[in-house]
């Protein structure tokens, strides 16, 4: 089944930082809950791994991510990513990102998608499946927002001088657009990212969401 | 011995008594045997692995992992079947089907290889552990996309096979196209008509969804050479012919035990994948294996119903009445034809599509397309696609009647086949048996106060702050059941015939077996009434057995309401012949001639004597202990009943329905069945059937549909989706009848089982369009939800808030 996403963020990170994270796909990868990249293929060609659960079904996807794009001058990035489940499903997805500056400190995160589902997961969670990608998307825009702060964070003149590690999950070679600094999550205090896609978590939040739409809200 | 006749009479318990059902007693006791009870010393258990995709290419399975988890005996795909030529299996339409599949899957959920273990969670765990890589291709979901020229080619094992078993194919994805009837003269009829009205209708995709899902129990005796295979299944002794066939083994050395069986429907009719690989892992294992699918496989891939996408035209006179029909139907069969119909019936009898009217031309035209979708095309409580014939013609009727302005009613007692017109012949060529239409219509319409609720109705219409919208919905179907006469009707090349044997044991009771299979029907309580009646032996000794191979004569089965006309003839005749043995024992213990005796209720007696008789518990000890010279010894008789005509059981249903105008939810205010199944043998058994037959055809109408995205996935294949009404959501139903028995059955009895589903349906339909005939809206397809109702409320301007 084909779900058609269009939502914005807000993202309390200055325009540069934002663009760092997002321009970065193995960085960015970690924004996804569940997901690592594996290895870089080339330049544009990645291969990762995401893990979900939701339900019934879970699946472990392996696949291909393909960097269709990436624009600085209009802070626009897309992916094309496909991949599989062993136990029975697949998924692909187009994805377009973009940062709009509101101010100094703060932009919009737009992300269109469009995500085609086979297999179990299209079977059991059918009904489920546009507020399931609202849920992901919105854990990926927090992870986003986090790791954006922590990068404004190393930018700003106090964190220059921390050169560190990568941040985690990163493997294979910088990516040719990242910057010459260096992404340095790794500061003192790690944020706390949603390392795995949650299905109580999910759940949770759909029955608020409900209950907020029924109060109007 | 000389009670009263009456007495003697009620005693019997013969047809006409309410004698309460049999099998009830170890039911309710929850005693009963299903395939999932029997267990069997050494037994295994086997799982499905399935294609998650609708159609793609099959790039390897990897069985390594599956094979290292404890207890996991065998992992089998068609790479395996095919050194046996078993990974392709004949389909009761002529077609093949992939058993486990070879190089590609055509549809989501089909079985690509199985784990056979020594326990169910080991099958479980090895079937997730079986890794299958596939190639995506592009899905073919519409049938009418199907047909494009550059569509995918589905059927790649069918390429360049311009015949196919039913005519030629003029694409790669049809099947075939069959029609029936004259073109030339619907045409004409066309020509000159009056008024023509065209409809379009789409009779979505549903599963007969019985309580037990498929199963079975394979056992190869590798000492003997036999097998025995316990299975859910309608027509136990096709599926032995068939596994012999198959399998190679001799038909004498194949037993097919179909046991308590929890409602068929059409869905346990077909042979399933499931089926042969059992049977199959059982040869290879030599150990008994169990296969039972369960409820999501169930809905995903055994055999679904409809899904007829069809068009039809009236031509009429200015004063309705109705002078030609013209049908097209575009026909979604899934991957595979596997239609369970009458061979030489590839749209089963979609043409009783002229129904109760007698309209002098018709022609119908039925396409077969192959989808990327689970086969099937079961008669889902119906009779080889009546339940699609009868929509389309009572829904035609009513758009007839709307654009005429005239009542839904009164154009249908000007369109009926008259009561002297029987037996009449059909402009496609059915020779009804007999029918008293007006006699049914004008006994429901007086029960309901018709004319009353028109004029509620007219009340509410007028009234802008009605909160509802009230819609009368009336139905007037002819079923054609009891398939069938041999010289029309086989099953591949089994002439569909049904038989009884029956042996009047020394002491006066009796057992008879017989070649169907009830799945709730209530075989063991009718057929011994039929006996009782035609014998003088009361039922309660009468013993009824089926569904054992080795015991029964051979016998197509049940389905298509086809017991009582079929088998319940046979049983008849047996009877007779038993009835003929005895009269002549009968006369030579009264040493009279059998001239000069009369047959009174359970015994012969001397012509005007009352004192001089021999009761059948006489003449059953005679048989055995002193017959006549010139008699064998015994009383039994076996009997293969080869139907001279099917039968023409009829309804007339109303329905009143209350549409909430801020939800769309529609309230079933009334539903009055009155049927028509001439003779009626055990009428509480009739009653219950009825009650079935409306509340799954209420499940139908109002809430059943099996669905697809554009990918292929199927949307809601569990109960949490897929609508089975319980008593909450069932409404009161209201019986009635009249008889008007077969002239051409030996007791004059019709069937009756499925006449409540295929009439139901429309009626529902009729009556939701009906409440919203007034703002000129002349269908709205199944099923009625109350979203969908919604949506066509405040399409209409109809809502309020």
């Amino acid at each position: 089944m084909e779900v058609t996403i269009d939502k914005q963020y807000p993202i309390a990170a200055n325009e540069k930082a934002c663009w760092l994270v997002l321009s970065n796909i193995t960085e960015l990868a970690t924004c996804m809950p569940g997901a690592t990249i594996t290895e870089q293929v080339d330049d544009t060609h990645y291969k990762g791994s995401v893990k979900v659960k939701v339900g019934p079904a879970s699946a472990a996807f392996a696949g291909d991510i393909e960097v269709l794009g990436v624009d600085e001058a209009t802070k626009q990035i897309q992916l094309l990513g496909k991949g599989a489940d062993r136990s029975g499903s697949s998924a692909s997805m187009n994805l377009t990102a973009t940062i709009t500056k509101v101010d100094e400190h703060n932009v919009t995160l737009t992300g269109k998608a469009s995500v085609i589902v086979n297999g179990k997961f299209a079977q059991f969670g059918g009904r489920m499946m546009t507020s399931v990608s609202d849920m992901i998307l919105q854990q990926f825009a927090n992870n986003f927002d986090i790791k954006a702060k922590a990068m404004g964070a190393s930018l700003s003149p106090v964190g220059q001088g921390s050169e560190g590690e990568t941040a985690v999950g990163q493997t294979g070679s910088s990516h040719a657009g990242s910057s010459n600094h260096q992404t340095t999550a790794a500061n003192t205090e790690a944020p706390k990212l949603q390392s795995e896609l949650n299905g109580l978590a999910i759940a949770w939040m759909l029955i608020k969401n409900f209950f907020a739409r029924l109060v109007g809200k | 011995m000389n009670a009263p006749l009456q007495d003697r009479e009620a005693a019997l318990m013969g047809m006409g008594d309410s004698r309460l059902r049999k099998e009830d007693a170890r039911f309710i006791q929850g005693k009963g045997t299903y395939v999932d009870d029997i267990k069997m010393p050494n037994m295994v258990y086997m799982d499905i692995v399935r294609s998650p995709l609708a159609h793609a290419r099959i790039k390897a399975i990897h069985k390594e992992e599956a094979l290292k988890i404890p207890g996991v005996l065998a992992v089998l795909t068609a790479e395996d079947l095919k050194p046996l030529k078993l990974h392709w299996m004949p389909t009761l339409a002529g077609d093949v089907a992939a058993v486990l599949a070879d190089e590609k899957v055509h549809f989501q959920m089909q079985e690509v290889a199985v784990v056979v273990a020594e326990t169910r969670y080991a099958a479980a765990d090895g079937k997730e552990a079986v890794w299958v890589e596939y190639e995506e291709l592009d899905v073919v979901i519409d049938p009418l996309s199907a047909l494009k020229p550059d569509a995918p080619v589905l059927r790649e094992d069918l390429v360049g096979k311009t015949e196919g078993a039913h005519g030629k194919r003029n694409h790669p994805n049809e099947i075939f196209t069959w029609t029936a009837g004259d073109k030339v003269a619907a045409d004409l009829a066309f020509e000159k008509a009056d008024i023509i009205v065209s409809q379009d209708m789409m009779y979505p995709r549903v599963h007969p969804c019985p309580l037990e899902t498929c199963g079975c129990v394979a056992s190869f005796d590798p000492i003997k050479g036999d097998l025995t295979t316990y299975i859910t299944s309608q027509a136990p002794h096709v599926v032995r012919t068939v596994v012999s066939m198959l399998s190679g083994i001799p038909e004498s050395k194949v037993r097919i035990i179909s046991p308590d069986i929890g409602g068929g429907f059409g869905n346990k009719v077909g042979i399933y994948p499931g089926y042969v690989c059992a049977i199959v892992a059982s040869i290879v294992l030599g150990r008994p294996v169990k296969w039972v699918e369960d409820r999501i496989e169930n809905l995903s891939s055994t055999a679904f119903a409809r899904d007829y996408h069809m068009s039809g035209e009236l031509a009429a006179t200015s004063d309705g009445k109705i002078q030609g029909l013209r049908v097209n139907v575009l026909a979604d069969y899934g991957a595979f034809d596997a239609c369970a119909d009458p061979s030489k019936f590839p749209a089963g009898f979609f043409h009783i599509c002229s129904g109760s009217y007698d309209i002098p031309a018709a022609h119908c035209s039925v396409k077969g397309v192959y989808t990327n979708k689970a086969p099937g095309g079961v008669a889902y409580r119906c009779s080889f696609r009546v339940t699609e014939a009868v929509y389309l013609i009572e829904r035609m009727v009513d758009v007839l009647a709307q654009k005429l302005n005239m009542d839904k009613a009164e154009i249908r007692e000007k369109n009926f086949i008259q009561k002297e017109q029987f037996p009449y012949t059909s402009a496609f060529g059915f020779e009804y048996d007999s029918g008293d239409y007006q006699r049914a219509l004008t006994q429901v319409l007086d029960a309901v106060d018709y004319k009353g609720l028109r004029a509620e109705q007219a009340a509410k219409r007028a009234d802008p702050n009605s909160p509802t919208l009230m819609g009368i919905g009336l139905v007037t179907f002819t079923e054609v059941v009891g398939a069938g006469p041999s010289k029309i009707c086989d099953i591949l090349g089994i002439g569909m015939f049904d038989s009884c044997e029956i042996r009047v044991d020394p002491t006066g009771s009796a057992i008879a077996r017989m070649g169907t299979i009830s799945q709730g029907q209530g075989h063991q309580t009718t057929y011994a009434q039929i006996i009782a009646t035609e014998l003088g032996i009361s039922s309660e000794v009468i013993q009824v057995e089926e569904g054992d191979t080795n015991t029964a004569p051979y016998g197509l089965g049940t389905y298509g309401s086809r017991s009582t006309p079929v088998a319940g003839a046979a049983i008849a005749m047996a009877s007779r012949k038993i009835h003929a043995k005895a009269k002549k024992i009968a006369a030579s213990l009264l040493e009279v001639s059998e001239a000069d005796l009369e047959w009174e209720v359970d015994r012969f007696k001397v012509r005007g004597n009352d004192d001089k008789f021999k009761t059948m518990k006489d003449i059953s000890w005679a048989a055995y202990h002193q017959p006549p010279e010139g008699l064998e010894p015994g009383l039994e008789a076996v009997h293969y009943y080869d139907p001279p005509n099917f039968t023409f059981p009829f309804g007339i249903y109303l329905a009143v329905v209350d549409i909430d105008r801020s939800t769309g939810e529609t309230k079933i205010r009334r539903f009055y069945a009155l049927d028509d199944c001439g003779t009626r043998i055990n009428p509480m058994i009739i009653e219950g059937q009825i009650h079935g037959g409306l509340t799954e055809g209420f499940a139908v109408a109002m809430g059943q549909l099996l669905s697809f995205d554009a990918q292929g996935n199927i949307q809601g294949n569990s109960l949490m989706d897929y609508f089975i009404p319980t008593a909450v959501e069932t409404p009161h139903w209201e019986t009635d009848h009249t008889v008007t028995p077969s002239p051409h059955h030996p007791i004059g009895a019709k069937g009756v089982a499925e006449s409540p589903h295929v009439g139901s349906i429309p009626t529902f339909t009729a009556a939701m369009v009906d409440a919203f005939a007034h703002v000129g809206v002349t269908h709205i397809d199944m099923p009625h939800t109350a979203f969908r109702t919604w949506k066509e409320l405040k399409k209409n301007n109809l809502n309020i808030n």
